[in-house]
């Protein structure tokens, strides 16, 4: 038919088979496409999953997680874990993010706190919570966390020495306290736990490097918390290293002064942890001795802890008075209990050692012949304010002999009464002559004496006073009369129009002219020197002014 | 009924003016364009574009479409889940809006023109009054849906005060632009005539 002759031509069909050139459109765009699809596929890493102990302030589809402040992730979504106790963040990782998901990764909730160290986080008061990270070394993959609760004391980036210290006094220490060398913080406290016996603190502190070759295998640490307030033989005494220590708690270490040099402190080295300065300077206690003194003397207001001197020098400590009833006698006695550190007492206990083992003499040996030359025990007030006392080992040649026994390994040294009853005696005596003293006699003197006084008064009374009434008449007259005289010399002199004013004007006029007529001539002279010679020349007028 | 083509007549393209048609391919008296029965290549052209727009329309409606900060909050914003966020905020006839403009008409345009084609391949002799009307209302609409993006790009070129406010456009900006550019091409190279053509013997 003519119609299909007509439309056959008009119907454009590819006659090579070629496919026509625009199909390079939706290649483009399939190009293109696959693109964005690898790229946003590249762009996400690994979703992992990170418990944590509350969801405050964490929102799904909006908390990021960033390492070192960089973003790194986004928490998709916060759901309760299915014992409801905790909740589960589930974050999607960035592709560059993704290398975080490793094994010794911690996760902790970056929120504004404040502490007695400082204020940190205060830039998620704006943006909100974020979950921080702290990368560790391992590769090994992971994608179940524990979150942290508190930011970590020191990340795996910060270089330093990780130390444990072991003590008996923690203090108001806490995590995150600072490590001070020197008073300056160059560290901090990363946990603290306490021993498994339950005795004692375990803490594990962290010192930045460089500082860290500071810790040596002789380096002492000691508690600098609050306040160190020390009320003993001494006297009263306060300490505190910085205002944040007070509140906070805080470390120092440092070497004692005539410690040798040792090399640095390995890795997690223990150390122990002294209560304070004085302790943690003190020559290292190696061996300790255990002394008992038996006192017949109550010993009221001693307690354990009490200061054992020889010489002015401390060398030990009561451990523990044990009051003790002897049946023969029927007496009672306090056995004080000490530990003794012969180490403290420097040359002359390693001279007393040399002496000792040359003559061939034991130690309970070698102080039994210290006893025989006086050696003993006495309980002394070391502070009659706070009745503090201490015991001093002390020396008493007119003593009876006595023997130093030994049991179970404890040397009991023969004691001397004294101290408390000596000063006793002394305030006995004092109140005896107070007691002396005629009070009565003084008061009757006293009387007298008031007496004698009173009748002075009266003396005065009757006679002076009429006398000053006259002489007080007197010179009201007198200063009526300088009034008067004053006002007419005020009418004379002061008065604009009177004739001293008008004269001395006068005067000053004249005295001013004079003045006037000696500037003239000076200034003449000044131009013409050789008029005083010549005289005036003819026509040349001083000039004046 | 008798069709143009059946009695060798044709409107130009361009100036609508009715012309004979002969043999060979001329151009319009009046405007001087190229008269064809036919537009030439139509259907390839037509679905060469549409199967771009649809290539395209999968990351426009997957990837972020508008990054938006504010000092206290950070968003990424696909064209639905910002639907989703206008919805919850309470905006519901702008959400409404949006999801029509962006999300129904791309997608009804790209579905109805695949429906045309595919008839108008086949030769399909039913509805053809209801398939003209379908195209028109295509050409209309399709220019509609360019509303997304400029939203983002007006919105990006206002907002930009540093740290406080920031709206930046996400990269499903191009793919989006591109799915209505191609639609548009796609419609626009469709002969709506070819709706018209015989059935199959």
């Amino acid at each position: 038919m003519s119609d299909e002759t007509f439309s056959a031509p008009l119907v454009q069909r590819r006659k090579n088979g070629r496919p026509s050139a625009v199909w390079i459109v939706p290649l483009i765009a399939l190009v293109a496409a696959g693109a964005l699809a690898v790229r946003s596929y590249l762009d996400t890493g690994p979703t992992i999953h990170i418990t944590f102990d509350t969801a405050d302030g964490i929102e799904g589809g909006k908390s990021q997680v960033r390492y070192k402040n960089v973003p790194v992730g986004k928490v998709t979504s916060v759901d309760l874990t299915p014992d409801r106790h905790h909740i589960v963040a589930t974050v999607k990782l960035t592709h560059g993010g993704a290398s975080i998901a490793t094994e010794d990764s911690q996760f902790w909730v970056e929120r504004p706190r404040v502490g007695v160290g400082g204020v940190s986080g205060l830039g998620t008061l704006l943006s909100g919570a974020y979950i921080g990270v702290d990368v560790g070394t391992s590769t090994e993959e992971q994608k179940k966390f524990v979150g942290l609760e508190h930011p970590p004391g020191v990340t795996h980036d910060q270089h330093g020495t990780r130390f444990r210290l072991t003590t008996t006094a923690a203090g108001s220490l806490a995590p995150q306290s600072p490590i001070y060398i020197q008073r300056q913080s160059v560290g901090s406290i990363l946990s603290i736990d306490i021993a498994k016996d339950g005795k004692s603190t375990d803490l594990e502190i962290f010192v930045s490097a460089p500082y860290d070759h500071l810790v040596t295998e002789s380096t002492t640490f000691w508690n600098t918390s609050g306040l160190d307030v020390t009320l003993d033989a001494s006297g009263l005494r306060v300490n505190t290293e910085s205002l944040a220590t007070v509140v906070a708690g805080g470390i120092e270490f440092g070497v004692r002064d005539q410690a040798p040099p040792t090399p640095p402190a390995k890795e997690n080295t223990l150390f122990r942890l002294f209560p304070d300065y004085r302790h943690a300077m003190a020559t290292p206690d190696i061996n300790a001795l255990p002394l008992e003194m038996r006192f017949d003397q109550p010993i009221r207001g001693t307690a354990t802890g009490v200061n054992v001197e020889f010489e002015g020098v401390h060398i030990g400590e009561v451990l523990a008075i044990v009051p003790d009833y002897d049946e023969a006698t029927r007496q009672f006695h306090f056995d004080a209990r000490a530990n003794v550190y012969p180490e403290r007492l420097g040359r002359a206990y390693t001279k007393l050692v040399a002496e000792g083992s040359r003559r061939g003499l034991s130690g309970p040996q070698m102080l039994q012949s210290l006893v025989d030359r006086g050696l003993r025990a006495q309980l002394k007030s070391s502070n009659i304010l706070t009745g503090a006392y201490y015991i001093d080992l002390a020396w008493f040649p007119d003593a009876k002999p006595s023997h130093v026994v030994t049991k179970d390994d404890v040397w009991v040294v023969p004691t001397e009464r004294g101290g408390t009853e000596q000063i006793q005696g002394h305030l006995e005596s004092i109140l005896a002559k107070v007691d002396r003293i005629p009070f009565e006699g003084i008061v009757a003197d006293l009387d007298t004496a008031t007496k004698h006084a009173s009748t002075l008064l009266g003396h005065l009374d009757s006679n002076v006073m009429p006398a000053m009434q006259g002489v007080f008449v007197h010179a009201e007259t007198a200063m009526g009369a300088l009034r008067e005289s004053l006002v007419s010399l005020r009418d004379n002199v002061a008065a604009p129009d009177s004739e001293i004013q008008q004269s001395t004007r006068s005067t000053l006029e004249q005295l001013e002219r004079a003045a006037y007529s000696l500037r003239t001539l000076a200034d003449y002279l000044g131009a013409h020197p050789e008029s005083l010679l010549r005289g005036r020349e003819h026509g040349a007028e001083p000039k004046g002014r | 009924m008798i069709r143009a083509i059946d009695i060798g007549l044709a409107a130009c393209e361009t100036c609508e003016l009715v012309v004979r048609t002969g043999p060979d391919a001329g151009v319009c008296p009046r405007c001087g364009e190229p008269v064809h029965v036919r537009k030439r290549s139509a259907r390839t052209r037509s679905w060469s574009f549409l199967s771009a727009a649809a290539i395209l329309y999968i990351p426009a409606n997957t990837l972020v479409m508008m990054k938006s900060d504010s000092i206290s909050s950070h968003r990424e914003d696909t064209v639905l889940s910002g639907i989703a966020f206008l919805w919850s905020e309470g905006s519901w006839p702008l959400a409404m809006l949006v999801f029509a403009a962006s999300v129904v008409i791309p997608m009804v345009k790209i579905a109805s023109l695949g429906v045309l084609l595919v008839t108008t391949g086949e030769r399909s002799t039913k509805a053809r009054h209801g398939r003209t009307l379908l195209y028109r209302v295509l050409e209309v609409a399709g220019h509609w849906s360019m509303l997304d993006v400029f939203v983002v790009a007006l919105l990006a070129a206002v907002v930009q005060m540093g740290p406080f406010a920031k709206v930046d456009p996400g990269p499903a900006v191009l793919p989006f632009a591109g799915v209505v550019i191609l639609t548009m091409l796609a419609s626009s190279s469709f002969d709506p005539r070819a709706i018209w053509d015989r059935g199959k013997a």
